[in-house]
């Protein structure tokens, strides 16, 4: 332990100057850390810390934990949210002010995206649909078409049934082309129901010729495609939507060629 | 069921004080790699404290924020020579923090870098440098706390003056109107039942 070690207490004279012991200065440490120290006492703090005295660096560490302490201890404000922009800035890791302009650019973006992303599947819907109804349109008028050629044969020949009832109508038979049905007050059918056309030759079972459904009205039209002997009995019942192969209910209406 | 909360409780309590210095051996870690999202994290962690501390002292909002701006960009260009394994980071900040608003007050008062010098040797980071990590912890703080409390009026003024407005002890005794001796017997007195009180509590 040097002349200025911590045991010296006393102080000792050095050159005709008094000299402090560190452990005089003990309590101008946190005023020397401050900057706030001095005269006498700062030149002797600045020439123990020169000689690199161990015991004034440990005290001086000391005081700038307690003066670092004390500082923290200032009554607690909020900064305002800018600032941590501010300072992320002036590092250049963060653009400044206008960073705000580019966030909302972005969310805009999003909402843009999010908008477009449901009406590109709103028109894919509609597009859809606006298909099956082509298709549905396009299959009637095929439909149509086939029946109106199928009228215009000159070998096409027609029977009518039920005239005097409400469920009434017409088939017409074309030994090459096949059989068509048209049909009016038709029942409405529960679900998982279908009328079911039947081709009856003579002296042999009844044989399945599609199954089909009236629209709302009623109204039912019906084509075969085929072949079809000229002599048969043509019958429609009422059968499971998938069809049958046998009828497995009372005819609702037939007639025979 | 009281008596087996307790030591769970403080278990967490110094659990989470250490983990904050090992996030802070980290943090430093990561500025000197010159990582940006560390430097959120300092301000994250230290800004509202800095910008209480500068605030405090200079007593004028758009002041304060030049200052803490000033004050992260020392620490982050001063990085380099931050010991990140031996320094403390907080007392650190704190000093450069200080030391900025001292700066802005005597160049607003003419009192023009009396001491500039020294505030900057002061404040290099190789000087905090085997600090106790646990300089501010909760536990320091409430311990000063209590310790602040038991000074007299003229001792917590001039420790007021010293540390939140940067007065020398001559410039406190004409502030005061007294001795300058007196000033220096509240001072002295004063930073003795502080310090006292901190390493008493530290050894026990």
């Amino acid at each position: 332990m040097g002349p200025f070690g911590a045991k010296g207490i006393a102080g000792t004279t050095h050159g005709g100057r008094y000299r402090m012991s560190c452990e005089n200065l003990r309590d101008s440490y946190e005023l020397y850390a401050l900057g706030l120290l001095d005269g006498e006492e700062k030149r002797e703090i600045d020439e123990h810390l020169a000689r690199n005295c161990v015991d004034c660096q440990k005290h001086l560490k000391n005081a700038l934990a307690v003066n670092a302490l004390l500082l923290s201890q200032a009554p607690q404000v909020v900064p305002p949210s800018r600032l941590k922009r501010r300072v992320m800035a002036s590092v250049g890791r963060e653009r400044s002010g206008f960073a705000w302009i580019a966030a909302l650019a972005a969310a805009a973006a999003v909402i843009v995206a999010l908008w477009l992303g449901i009406q590109q599947r709103t028109t894919d819907r509609e597009l859809a649909k606006v298909r099956l109804d082509l298709q549905q349109s396009t299959g009637e008028r095929d439909r149509l078409e086939q029946a109106l050629t199928f009228l215009n044969q000159p070998e096409t020949r027609q029977v009518n049934f039920g005239l005097d009832k409400p469920l009434r109508g017409n088939f017409f038979l074309n030994p090459r082309l096949g059989v068509l049905l048209i049909a009016s007050n038709l029942p409405a059918l529960p679900a998982g129901k279908a009328y079911e056309l039947w081709v009856i030759p003579k002296g042999g079972p009844p044989r399945p010729a599609g199954t089909f459904q009236a629209d709302p009205q009623g109204t039912a039209m019906h084509i075969l495609n085929g072949t079809v002997d000229s002599n048969v009995t043509l019958a429609v019942t009422v059968e499971p939507e998938a069809g049958s192969p046998a009828p497995t209910s009372d005819i609702l209406f037939s007639a025979g060629f | 069921m009281l008596a087996r909360l307790i030591p769970v409780s403080l278990a967490f309590a110094l659990l989470q004080v250490a983990l904050r210095f090992r996030d802070d051996a980290d943090l430093a870690r990561r500025l000197r790699e010159r990582d940006a999202g560390a430097m959120r994290e300092l301000y994250e962690h230290y800004g509202r404290l800095i910008y209480s501390l500068i605030q405090r002292m200079v007593r004028n909002s758009a002041a304060a924020e030049d200052l803490v701006q000033e004050t992260f960009l020392r620490i982050w260009n001063r990085m380099p020579a931050f010991d990140q394994e031996r320094g403390a980071l907080g007392p650190w900040v704190l000093t450069v923090a200080r030391n900025r608003a001292i700066d802005y007050l005597r160049s607003a008062d003419g009192r023009m870098s009396a001491g500039a010098l020294d505030l900057d040797r002061l404040e290099h980071p190789g000087q905090f440098c085997d600090i106790d990590n646990r300089a501010l912890s909760l536990d320091r703080a409430r311990m000063l706390k209590e310790a602040f409390e038991k000074l007299t009026p003229n001792q917590k003024t001039v420790i007021e003056l010293a540390y939140f407005e940067g007065l020398s002890q001559t410039e406190m005794a004409d502030r005061m109107q007294q001795p300058l001796g007196t000033i220096k017997t509240w001072v002295r007195s004063a930073l003795k039942v502080l310090r006292e009180q901190l390493t008493e509590a530290a050894t026990v």
